[in-house]
Order: C-alpha cells, then sequence, then structure tokens
C-alpha cells in the first residue's frame, strides 16, 4: 500500500518538475532570439535597398574572411596539435600566454597591433621597406581578423586533439603508420567534431570583427565597419538591408558544419 | 626468440626471457608489465633487443593493448585493413583475415556494435594484417567475462598457433599462464623465473613467485635429514617429508611452500599416512563449490577441499582434523621468510 502511494507521489512530481523546466527553458530562448524577431519588424521591406558600398563591403567581407580563415587553420592547427601533445614543466605558463590575445578587449588589441605593425615602429618599418603597409590596406585587414578570430580556433582545436586518446595514435604507429599519416588517418577523422567547431567559430569571429579592424584597417572596409558608417551616417533604419546579409554571409557556414558533425556524431 | 629490454622510467625493468610460441609473463599490476610491451613496440623510449633503436612504425610487431583499441571511426574490416596498403587487394585481404577469426559476417560493423571477444578477434586480425614476427598482448583476459572467458581464450590460442606468430603476453592472471607454452615471473623489475608452466607451478624458485603462481601456505623451518629418496624438513611441532632437492643438506634454513589444494584430509592418501598433521579447524568459507577451510595448530594452514571431498565429512570451527600432503606436493625454497 505504502509502496503504491510512493510511486503516486512520485509520478505527481514529475509532470510538474518538467513543466517547470520546460516553462523555463522556453522563456530564457524567448528572450535570446527576441531580438531577432525584431529585426523582420523593423525592417522596411517596400523599401528594402542596400546604401552606396554595402555590396563592395560584402564582397570585401566574405573574400578576407575565407582567406583569413584559410590562414588560420592553416597555422592555428599544429599549434593546437603541440599543444594537446607535449607536456613539459611550465606548460601552463604557455597556456596562460596563449589565453591573452583571447581575453585582451578588441579594441586594446587594435591599438596593440597598430603601435606594432604600424608605419612608426620597429616592425612596421621594415614591413613598409618590403612593400607592405599593415595599416588601411587588405593586408592589415586580414591580418586584424587573424588576430581576432585564431586564438578561439586554437582553443577549440587543441581541446578537439586532446579529445583524442593517445593509445589510438600509438596504435596506429604499431600498424605501420608514421606520424604524418596517423595524424590524417586518425587523429583528424577522431578530432573532426571539435575542428569543425573550431573553424564554425572562427568564421564567425573573422567575419564580425569590429573593433580591431576598426583601429588597424578601417579600409577597406568589411560589412561590421560599413554597418557602423551606414549608422552614423544615415540612421538606424539604413543598416537592415546590410544587416540581413551578415546574418546570411555569417551564419550558414557554422550552422552547416553544427549540423552535419552532430549527424555524423554517432560512429 | 630471445627479448632483452631496460628500461628506467617511468618504471625500472631489466627483462630478459625466451619468447616460445604463447608465452605469458606474469606479473602483478603496476609491475611494468604494460611499459615492458611498449618499450618492445618502441612507444616509449628503452634500450633492448630486438628492434632496438627502430622507430614505432618500422618494428614487426603486432600490439593488442587492455581494451584492444580498435579505431571507432572505422567498421571492421577497415579496422583490419589499416596496416594494409592501399590498393585493389586491401578489402580482400582484410575480409580474409577477418573470416580467419570467424568474423567475416560482422565486417560492416562498427567496434561499439561488437561484443568485448569479437572486438579482441578484430583487433588480432588487425595485428596480424602487418604479417608481425611478434605478437605483443596486454592483459588479454581483462575485458572478457567469465562466462566467455575460457572460451575466447582457447579460441585466441588456437588462432595464434595457426598463425604461427610468437607471442608475448603479460598478465597478472595465473590461469593465462596455465594455458602458455612457456613463461616467465616478473618480479620486482626482474624475471625471477621461466620455464614451461607445470614446472614453474611445481616449482617456484621464491616465496613472491610462488605468491604470484598461486600458493598460501609458508612455513619457515629447517632440514633435518637428506637421502637420495628424499628429505625431511621440521619446523616447530610438525615433520614433513619431501622429494629430493638437490643443494640442500641438514640444518639449512628453508622456506616450505604448500598450494591450497595439495592439501587432503588424513584418510585420503591411504595408511601408512606420510605427511600428516593434527590441526584444529578455525574457519570455513564456502569458495563457489569447494571449501577452504582455515586450520591452526603446531602450523597455520589454508586446505581447499573440492566437494567430492567434502561429502560425508561434518566440518565446524573447534574441529580437530588430520591432514595431509604427498611428499612430492611439499616444495621446497632457500629462503627465509
Amino acid at each position: 500500500m505504502s509502496h503504491g502511494a510512493a510511486v503516486g507521489i512520485g509520478a505527481g512530481r514529475q509532470p510538474s518538475a518538467r513543466w517547470i523546466a520546460t516553462a523555463t527553458a522556453a522563456t530564457v530562448l524567448t528572450f535570446l532570439l527576441a531580438p531577432f524577431a525584431a529585426l523582420v519588424f523593423a525592417t522596411d521591406w517596400h523599401d528594402f535597398h542596400f546604401a552606396p558600398g554595402d555590396l563592395a563591403a560584402i564582397r570585401v567581407s566574405l573574400f578576407y574572411s575565407a582567406l583569413a580563415l584559410a590562414l588560420v587553420v592553416l597555422a592555428g592547427t599544429p599549434l593546437a596539435w603541440w599543444l594537446a601533445h607535449y607536456h613539459y614543466r611550465g606548460k601552463w605558463v604557455v597556456d596562460a600566454l596563449l589565453l591573452l590575445p583571447l581575453l585582451t578587449p578588441p579594441l586594446a588589441m587594435g591599438i596593440l597591433l597598430s603601435s606594432f605593425y604600424g608605419p612608426y615602429s620597429p616592425v612596421g618599418g621594415l614591413l613598409s621597406q618590403a612593400g607592405l603597409y599593415l595599416t588601411n590596406t587588405a593586408p592589415a585587414f586580414v591580418l586584424a581578423q587573424i588576430y581576432g578570430a585564431m586564438p578561439y580556433y586554437v582553443l577549440a582545436a587543441r581541446a578537439a586533439f586532446e579529445g583524442v586518446p593517445e593509445e589510438l595514435e600509438q596504435i596506429s604507429r604499431t600498424l605501420g603508420r608514421n606520424r604524418w599519416q596517423t595524424f590524417w588517418r586518425v587523429t583528424l577523422p577522431l578530432a573532426r567534431l571539435g575542428l569543425t567547431a573550431g573553424v564554425a567559430l572562427a568564421w564567425v569571429r573573422a567575419m564580425g570583427e569590429f573593433g580591431i579592424v576598426l583601429i588597424v584597417a578601417y579600409f577597406p572596409q568589411g560589412i561590421p565597419v560599413k554597418l557602423w558608417v551606414n549608422l552614423e551616417d544615415m540612421g538606424l533604419s539604413a543598416v537592415y538591408p546590410l544587416l540581413w546579409v551578415f546574418f546570411l554571409v555569417a551564419v550558414p557556414l557554422p550552422l552547416w558544419l553544427g549540423l552535419r558533425s552532430r549527424r555524423q556524431g554517432m560512429f | 626468440m630471445e627479448i632483452r629490454y631496460q628500461l628506467e622510467k617511468p618504471v625500472t625493468l631489466d627483462i630478459q626471457m625466451q619468447v616460445r610460441d604463447f608465452t605469458v609473463l606474469l606479473g602483478l599490476s603496476g609491475e611494468g608489465k604494460t611499459m615492458l610491451l611498449k618499450a618492445i613496440a618502441g612507444l616509449i623510449p628503452a634500450r633492448g633487443h630486438p628492434f632496438g633503436g627502430l622507430a614505432a612504425e618500422r618494428r614487426p610487431i603486432g600490439y593488442l593493448p587492455q581494451g584492444y583499441a580498435l579505431f571507432p571511426h572505422l567498421r571492421a574490416w577497415e579496422n583490419v585493413a589499416f596496416p594494409l596498403p592501399r590498393g585493389a587487394g586491401r578489402r580482400t585481404q582484410a575480409m580474409d583475415l577477418l573470416a580467419r577469426v570467424g568474423l567475416a559476417d560482422l565486417a560492416e560493423r562498427y567496434p561499439a556494435a561488437l561484443s568485448g571477444g569479437q572486438r579482441q578477434r578484430v583487433a588480432l586480425a588487425r595485428a596480424l594484417a602487418r604479417r608481425p614476427e611478434l605478437l605483443l598482448l596486454d592483459e588479454p583476459t581483462s575485458a572478457l567475462d567469465m562466462a566467455t572467458r575460457d572460451e575466447i581464450l582457447d579460441e585466441l590460442i588456437r588462432e595464434v598457433h595457426d598463425f604461427g606468430v610468437p607471442v608475448l603476453a603479460v598478465s597478472h592472471d595465473p590461469h593465462l599462464a596455465m594455458l602458455a607454452d612457456h613463461m616467465a615471473v616478473l618480479l620486482d623489475g626482474h624475471i625471477v623465473q621461466e620455464g614451461p608452466p607445470r614446472a614453474v607451478f611445481a616449482r617456484p624458485a621464491t616465496m613472491g613467485a610462488a605468491r604470484l603462481l598461486g600458493f598460501r601456505n609458508f612455513l619457515a623451518g629447517r632440514i633435518e635429514e637428506t637421502a637420495e629418496t628424499g628429505m625431511v624438513v621440521a619446523g616447530s611441532g610438525w615433520r614433513l617429508r619431501t622429494g629430493f632437492q638437490y643443494g640442500m643438506h641438514p640444518g639449512m634454513s628453508v622456506t616450505v611452500a604448500i598450494r591450497s589444494e595439495d592439501l587432503v584430509p588424513g584418510d585420503v592418501l591411504g595408511v601408512p599416512a606420510p605427511n600428516a598433521l593434527k590441526l584444529k579447524v578455525v574457519s570455513l568459507r564456502e569458495e563457489g563449490v569447494a571449501l577452504r577451510v582455515r586450520m591452526e595448530g603446531a602450523c597455520s594452514l589454508d586446505m581447499l577441499l573440492p566437494r567430492l571431498q567434502c561429502e560425508g565429512r561434518t566440518l565446524a570451527p573447534g574441529a580437530t582434523l588430520w591432514v595431509q600432503v604427498a611428499p612430492e606436493h611439499v616444495h621446497v625454497m632457500i629462503e627465509v621468510q
């Protein structure tokens, strides 16, 4: 009898707890997504047109972000692999230093970059002698995006590599595969989910980088700076068309990568 | 094949032993058995022979770690094909190997969908795909269920015999060592004894080895008499006859080792009763279908009584019991406790 009562209470409690959890989740989700809904209503769909220079900004953002992303992956992957595989005394110092660019506010990072690579700095002077100007140029724009995106990619990729059991990499060696082959055939496929997340994150960071770009490469104008310029020059209503494009080009890649890796997550 | 390996980190090991057919290296957990296999496989720095100085990928070995380390992102046949060069016959070769270990039907499965025994056989097929000169097995019984263990082990041993590759299996499981063609005992970083399991289990060289091999009774005593036909060892209140062993002389301090399962109640060996001891039962414990009897008196002994010998006896703590051990089962070691 008492057993039946206990079951009754348990069964009665569960739905209310579940209801509270669902309601909380729905509230938070609504809070997060509400501004996006506002965008739909705020946009003047009858008079939807780009401001002069918007299309050029889209081209700049897409092309240079892709270039920056490629460089981030090329340079960041070996670094992340090294961080995940080599253990030595004082490694925490390297870990802390790695967090430095991540924790630095973008505006401060932009100021640091312009003092380091700017025309009056020793490094900037040397580079300009070689014909490479890193202020208000396309290379400066890409450089700013790399500084904005690389720390995120390296952190995600390192975690992904650390998640691959070392034993599997060792077994690959005993099966006649060298380190390079092991990387391609074992490490990379097993780290794929985390690496994909890193690529998606880096893409969004590079596309949306504003603070560093504003200081180092006001020109060529990408979407974030152009949005700000439109807002300053023409007001809020002039930014919506470009904002829509921004979402359309920035979000699909990470979304697609995310969904794809989730689908393939089960072996 | 002779193996000689030395390593200092993370454990100190100095190993020299023979590997013949299916060889088991018996040692306690934490002795560094896994490290020895990794050293032979070239995965940790060590000096040794054979294969010393070669990069891991160039050593002709097959290594099966505990848990087998199958690649989770590859199907069973792709795991087996992993070491094979790219080419037209790759899949066929992998399928042949899978068929040889009886798993052709499961070729398309991912490791997550295989049982422990099936994973072990896939890993075996994968290790053999490279045609290794030596197969290294780390605790091959640890991931197996008790119910299917013996069957899978029999199969494994038959398969490695079929392939004709010498095997070095490390384990803490004496049961596995009993099934070996050759065995060695690892203690404190060294091989203390090696030989056919029958000889090693009957005559452990040291007390440490005896413990590892399942001996439970150790008595400190002194040699009283030696003759061609046998010897007499005695302690305070007990005397035991044993077979003759070289290097023993009267007056020598020794340790006597007796297996629990070699002790029998007094009437079993018949009259005239050799090595009869009168002891008092202290405690009884059922071990499956057998009975473990703890006795004290002139010496403390532990006897494992098979159920056939329990029938018709009433044993209770406090009862007096005559027990015997055959002289050939009394093992004498020149080592004092």
